[in-house]
């Protein structure tokens, strides 16, 4: 038995029912510049974006360490000259003491 | 117009700069050719054939196309006129055959990898084939493409007016193939 219920366009969409192999626009585009005889300059990205961010910190750190180990340094240094200078004073006797500064007078 | 189709425009004319900048124009507008050309001759592997002789009309003819018109619209002539030619040579072709081409269109399509539709998207392709080949493009570009009256004119050369007349006894045929066909 017919049904009178009509198909409208309305119910069918606009989506069309077709499909196209895998990569298809992307190989027909190299084979298109193969016929026109074009040959794309391809870019050779060997290194990604996050490379050049990883050089970047490592060119700031090699740059940055220096300043800090040199500063660092120094101030080990006059600690421990200031460190040796109460250890020899701590050792010295009053007497030897005042002797070289006497025996110092003397000489000049 | 804007600046990258006015700068394509002038590269395509540029010695050293032509098969670049029509490298560019083939990848921008080759989806929309090919299923513009698709809707019409139904199976894949003949969508490629025209897709490409249309490009290759295209880059050999480029000396003529002097930006009369947009690159797209320019194209659009092109591939319209490839499968009418297409459909032509296939008509001849199969003059001898009992079945029109219309009906091996559509066993083409069905028995096409790439088609994937259900039982009433092939009812309305089967719909769209009754059509004469000028309405069924005028048909397939605003039912399914949307695009205006205006920009179809260009294309096919017809007036706005009679386009649009064509699109409404399009839809009248196929909603009365509906109802007789159910």
């Amino acid at each position: 038995m017919k049904t009178n219920k009509n198909i409208s366009l309305d119910e069918i969409g606009k989506e069309l029912p077709f499909s196209v192999p895998e990569n298809y626009f992307e190989q027909f585009a190299s084979q298109m510049d193969k016929q026109i005889g074009y040959t794309p300059t391809v870019k050779h990205e060997i290194f990604r974006p996050w490379m050049y961010m990883v050089a970047a910190v490592f060119v700031g750190v090699m740059v940055v360490t220096p300043v800090f180990y040199t500063d660092s340094n120094q101030n080990n240094t006059t600690k421990s000259s200031d460190n040796y200078e109460s250890y020899v004073l701590s050792q010295v006797d009053e007497t030897v003491l005042m002797d070289y500064y006497v025996n110092d007078e003397a000489t000049k | 117009m804007s600046t990258t189709e006015t700068d394509l425009q002038i590269q395509l004319h540029q010695p050293n700069k032509r098969a670049g900048a029509f490298s560019t124009v083939v990848r921008t507008y080759q989806e929309r050719l090919y299923w513009h050309i698709r809707k019409m001759v139904l199976s894949h592997d003949d969508a490629n054939d025209v897709l490409q002789n249309t490009f290759m009309k295209a880059w050999n003819g480029l000396d003529g196309f002097r930006g009369e018109s947009q690159i797209s619209t320019w194209l659009y002539r092109i591939a319209t006129n490839e499968t009418l030619t297409f459909l032509a040579n296939k008509r001849m072709r199969d003059s001898n055959s009992i079945d029109d081409v219309e009906d091996i269109l559509l066993q083409n399509l069905k028995a096409d990898t790439y088609f994937n539709g259900d039982e009433i998207q092939l009812k309305l392709q089967q719909a769209i084939l009754t059509l004469p080949e000028k309405q069924r493009l005028v048909f397939n570009m605003k039912y399914f493409d949307d695009i205006t009256y205006e920009e179809m004119e260009n294309i096919l050369g017809t007036s706005v007016g009679a386009l649009k007349a064509s699109y409404h006894h399009a839809v009248k045929k196929i909603e009365k193939f509906f109802s007789e066909n159910e």
